[in-house]
């Protein structure tokens, strides 16, 4: 019976045009709030583990009220505790205080096992899991892509490929896409959500000490370029890894 | 300010990224410290130019990969300041640890670093960059090949030092990397092949150049309408994947506009097509008008010395 | 191209949250698991069985039933469900319609206690499927004509007559269907492998390919006293069902015109012709501004209907009016959308056709367009013109 804490961040859909209006990334545009999707895939493992093993799972976030519909969707699956920690005063966190408010509520759920996505779709860190597991004085294996539930082993990357490893609890667990289908909910879950409590907390986040300068947009991409003849083949790879960064 | 850095290394030897954080400390004016997990890449190390020091850490937790466990070791080895590592797996979970051992704060995936610090790193998968500021001691991971690396010349001291840490993740069984492979609507590289190619075989050019880059191949669907190895599953455009890489390489691709409909958003597209006139070359970033007979094996070569 | 659905006035903004989920599940199951196979299931003529399965695992067949296995979600949502149903395919709708509101509603509503508990609970999950029996060869729109005739044999009743053009009939557990038992309309529940009882399917069909339709036969058919529907008598039973189906196909209808009114806009963006996007030329942007304009008012209508009939406000007629508009104009968007596609229209590659030649059976199932506006005609002038016979 193990009791598993699963992160979850509510992020713009992926599909979302972001837009930057006077230095900041124009939340208010967005239409569309969603799960971000490598949480999602944590949270079908946890599941997973939870059918195959026994044991109970606590869905926290992070966030503004809007935040709820990702608990909400989490209850849909049968997430029966949901928490979610908030504060009105609370704007561009630092990766500390992040770490620390859900640690914090991690505790509280007394989760001896921690699953979460391998970085959000916003803001693309990964430092959440590694961070909140050191707090936890937990290990911590990154970015698994597979896992199995009876075995309790998890599949990471490797330099020579992947490996599977097992790991002593407490332990975090950040997750990449796996192959797992993700489950979807049903008419009784979403019922049943509407009845589910969420727990709202607040805390003392402590002061940031990054100062948020503002957001930018990419820089414009230069007017496409044509070459003649393959000679020019190592020109493109190196504006390829310079220019366009994306070697 | 001092700058410590997590040195990446790949096999026994160190990874061209730690060359470009070395490369990125000295355009701040540091001189860094290097942390060698279990000595690895030390002697190379050393000669970089513009490296203080070298430091060896030798203890037992540096047999696996265990981000907590060597977090407790360089953080027992590395001085205040900057801790500052590659925004790998590996790196981003060590240095997150170490600011969270410290409490102090975490940047990753900076791609821009001045004197402040100030720092940008991308979010929203580059749809946007944020600007942060850091006065005190901090962790940052660097994106590789963004910064320009430090070359040879120097002759740091180097020294050893015993660590260790606890370790909590045992490995049962290594996987050799599966030749599976990647899927269009999951890759961050695509390459894919038009009916330009000749022939399915001629597929193994895009395959192999693909395999080196974590590329996932694709095609038109004038290919996967023509041969049989070319599954539907590859095909982009308008009644196949609608994809959104950061690169796209259309080779022997005319570019139809139910071609474009499918990949129109990447990133940056690079063509290689015989055809001057080819539609292709009006939505490609980087075009190369040249058959792909003569310009892959100049990509491959090209590709395999970046990695 | 990722899935837009046409909504202008942001109308989505009045469904509950337990509404915008279940909305999101269907919308996604469509998406991931129909529109991918369609085409395949409409050029074999067949209804996928996975898909039966699907619907019962997310639990939306019967959705605004209570009880029994029944989620008992308001109309709102079960129009919805409709939509986004028939945002894949008018097939797939019809499927979902047949289930809930003329199969499973007649047990729910005038059933005995024990057929419920027999059937409902199964029907929920998709274990059992239903259909319902009231067209016959001979009476489409006038029902109440029928010839099938039920005989009380003491210890059982049978059945002679037969169905036709009915829905879900070959791969159906039971069927509802509609007899006279002394000049009566009564309803009785037929069970597959009732002796006298076969279904064969219609072929042919240029429409609703990946929807079963079937003639129902009864040749001596012998069925339990205990199949007799104890709650109703007259045409009335077979109208309350057709209600509420009628309900459901005035959504579903606008989100086939949602389909077809998004591929026409990314078309006309993406295609060049005299060397700018036809969706530069005023005539295009014309056809796609009556359609934006048409799919607004049919949404404005849909969801004003689901709004009376959770309150229970509402007369047949307000439904007559809805089903009648809704249909007609996904027709017409349907076939202004074929237009704009030009050649690449008449394509499987897109649903435009499909869904156009499906809207023509909608348009006469349930109530042609006519037949509802003869209920609407009756409505106004009091005067009621289905027959000469006044
Ligand atoms: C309804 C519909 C949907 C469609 N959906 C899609 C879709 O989803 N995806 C899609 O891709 N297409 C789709 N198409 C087809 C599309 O219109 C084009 O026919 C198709 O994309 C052409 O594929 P191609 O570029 O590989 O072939 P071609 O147009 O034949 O182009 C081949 C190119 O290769 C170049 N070439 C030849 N030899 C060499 C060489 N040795 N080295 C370099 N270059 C060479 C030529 O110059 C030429 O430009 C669709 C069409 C319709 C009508
Ligand atoms: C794909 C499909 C699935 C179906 N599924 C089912 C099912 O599951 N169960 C079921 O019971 N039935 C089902 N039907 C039958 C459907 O309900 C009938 O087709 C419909 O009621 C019309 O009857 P009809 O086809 O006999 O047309 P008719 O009644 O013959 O009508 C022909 C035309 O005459 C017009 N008309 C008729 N009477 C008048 C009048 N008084 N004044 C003016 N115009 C008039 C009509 O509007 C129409 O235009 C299905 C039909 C189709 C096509």
């Amino acid at each position: 019976m193990v009791e598993i804490a699963v992160l979850l961040k509510q992020v713009p859909d992926t599909n979302a045009k972001i837009a930057v209006v006077g230095g900041r990334v124009d939340e208010s545009a967005v239409t569309s709030w969603v799960t971000s999707p490598y949480d999602e895939y944590a949270l079908e493992a946890a599941l997973q583990l939870v059918e195959a093993g026994g044991g109970s799972i606590t869905a926290i976030t992070l966030g503004p009220m809007r935040a709820d519909k990702v608990l909400k969707d989490a209850a849909a699956l049968g997430v029966t505790k949901l928490v979610r920690i908030w504060n009105d005063e609370w704007l561009d966190l630092d990766s500390n205080q992040v770490q620390s408010v859900l640690a914090e509520a991690i505790k509280e759920s007394g989760a001896d096992l921690v699953f979460c996505g391998k970085q959000s779709a916003d803001r693309n860190q990964g430092s959440t899991g590694p961070g909140v597991a050191e707090i936890l004085g937990a290990a911590c294996v990154v970015e698994v892509s597979d896992f199995n539930a009876a075995e309790q082993f998890y599949l990471r990357p490797a330099a020579s490929g992947s490996e599977k490893v097992t790991v002593n609890y407490p332990a975090v667990i950040t997750f990449t896409k796996t192959e797992s289908e993700l489950r979807r909910p049903n008419v009784r879950g979403i019922m049943m959500s509407k009845k589910a409590q969420i727990n709202l907390v607040s805390s003392d986040a402590g002061a940031s000490q990054v100062t948020f300068k503002g957001h930018t947009s990419p820089a414009e991409k230069p007017p496409g370029k044509t070459f003649e003849g393959s000679d020019s083949v190592p020109e493109v790879v190196g504006l390829l890894r310079d220019e366009a960064k994306v070697l | 300010m001092e700058i410590t850095i997590i040195a990446e290394t790949q096999g026994n030897q160190l990874h061209a990224v730690t060359r470009q954080l070395v490369g990125a400390a000295s355009s701040l004016g540091v001189s860094p410290t290097i942390l060698c997990a279990g000595g690895v890449g030390a002697d190379e190390a050393s000669g970089i130019s513009g490296v203080g020091k070298v430091l060896s850490v030798n203890g037992d937790c540096f047999s696996t990969f265990d981000g907590g466990a060597w977090a407790t070791a360089f953080d027992a080895a590395a001085g205040e300041g900057v801790i500052m590592g590659a925004a790998t797996a590996q790196g981003r979970d060590v240095v997150s640890r170490i600011a969270a051992r410290r409490n102090i704060p975490v940047v990753q995936d900076v791609v821009t670093l001045s004197d402040g610090l100030n720092m940008t790193h991308p979010i929203y998968s580059g749809k946007a960059m944020q600007d942060v500021t850091i006065s005190g001691s901090c962790g940052i991971t660097l994106r590789a090949n963004t910064f320009s690396p430090a070359g040879d010349g120097g002759s740091a001291e180097s020294a050893t030092v015993q660590q260790s840490g606890d370790v909590k993740i045992a490995v049962k069984e290594a996987i050799a990397k599966a030749s599976e492979r990647l899927d269009v609507s999951d890759a961050d590289i695509i390459i894919s092949g038009g009916r330009g190619m000749g022939n399915p075989e001629n597929f193994d050019k895009l395959y192999s150049i693909a395999e080196g880059v974590g590329a996932a191949v694709g095609a038109s669907r004038a290919a996967v309408d023509a041969w049989d190895p070319i599954p539907h599953s590859m095909q982009v455009g308008q009644t196949g994947k609608t994809v959104n890489p950061s690169l796209y390489i259309a080779v022997g691709i005319s570019g139809a506009i139910q071609h474009l409909a499918g990949m129109r958003t990447s990133k940056y597209i690079v063509a290689i097509n015989k055809d001057p006139e080819a539609p292709i070359f009006k939505v490609a970033d980087y075009g190369i008008v040249s058959t792909w007979e003569e310009a892959l094996p100049i990509l491959a070569s090209e590709i395999a010395k970046l990695q | 191209m990722v899935y837009e659905a046409l909504d202008f006035y942001d109308i989505d903004s009045q469904l509950t949250e337990e509404e915008l989920m279940v909305r999101d599940m269907v919308r996604d199951w469509v998406e991931e698991e129909v529109l991918p196979k369609i085409e395949e299931a409409c050029s074999e003529g067949v209804f996928p069985d996975e898909w039966r399965v699907s619907l019962g695992e997310m639990g939306v067949l019967g959705a605004p039933l209570e009880g029994y296995g029944c989620p008992g979600l308001s109309y709102t949502a079960y129009g919805v469900i409709c939509r986004e149903l028939e945002r894949g395919d008018s097939g797939l709708r019809s499927f979902a319609s047949v289930q809930g509101s003329l199969a499973m509603y007649p047990i729910w509503d005038f059933g005995s206690e024990e057929q419920k508990q027999k059937y409902l609970p199964k029907m929920a999950t998709g274990e059992l499927i239903g259909c319902f029996g009231l067209t016959e060869p001979d009476y489409g729109s006038n029902p109440g004509d029928m010839v099938t005739r039920a005989e009380d044999k003491g210890d059982h009743y049978l059945l002679n007559g037969a169905k036709m053009w009915i829905t879900n009939g070959t791969t159906s557990d039971l069927a509802v269907v509609w007899a006279k038992l002394e000049g009566v309309i009564r309803g009785f529940i037929v069970e597959t492998g009732d002796e006298g009882y076969s279904a064969p399917e219609m072929k042919g069909k240029h429409s609703l390919k990946a929807s079963v339709t079937s003639e129902l036969v009864f040749q001596d058919c012998k069925i339990p006293k205990d199949r007799i529907l104890p709650g109703v008598k007259g045409l009335k039973g077979p109208f309350s069902c057709l209600n509420n189906a009628r309900f459901g196909i005035s959504w579903g209808a606008l989100g086939a015109a949602q389909a077809c009114f998004h591929s026409a806009k990314e078309y006309a963006l993406s295609r060049i012709q005299f060397d700018q996007p036809i969706a530069s030329y005023q005539l295009v942007q014309n056809k796609l501004s009556w359609m934006l304009r048409e799919i607004t008012k049919g949404q404005l209508l849909a969801l004003e209907l689901a709004r009376k009939k959770d309150n229970g406000s509402w007369i047949p007629e307000h439904i007559s009016l809805a089903k009648m508009n809704n249909v007609d104009i996904a027709l017409d968007i349907a076939r202004m959308a074929r237009d704009i596609h030009g050649a690449n229209g008449i394509l499987d590659e897109y649903c435009i056709m499909r869904h156009m030649a499906n809207l023509e059976s909608v348009k006469t199932y349930e109530g042609t367009h006519d037949i509802h506006n003869l209920i609407l005609g009756r409505h106004i002038t009091g005067i009621q013109s289905f027959t000469r016979s006044l």
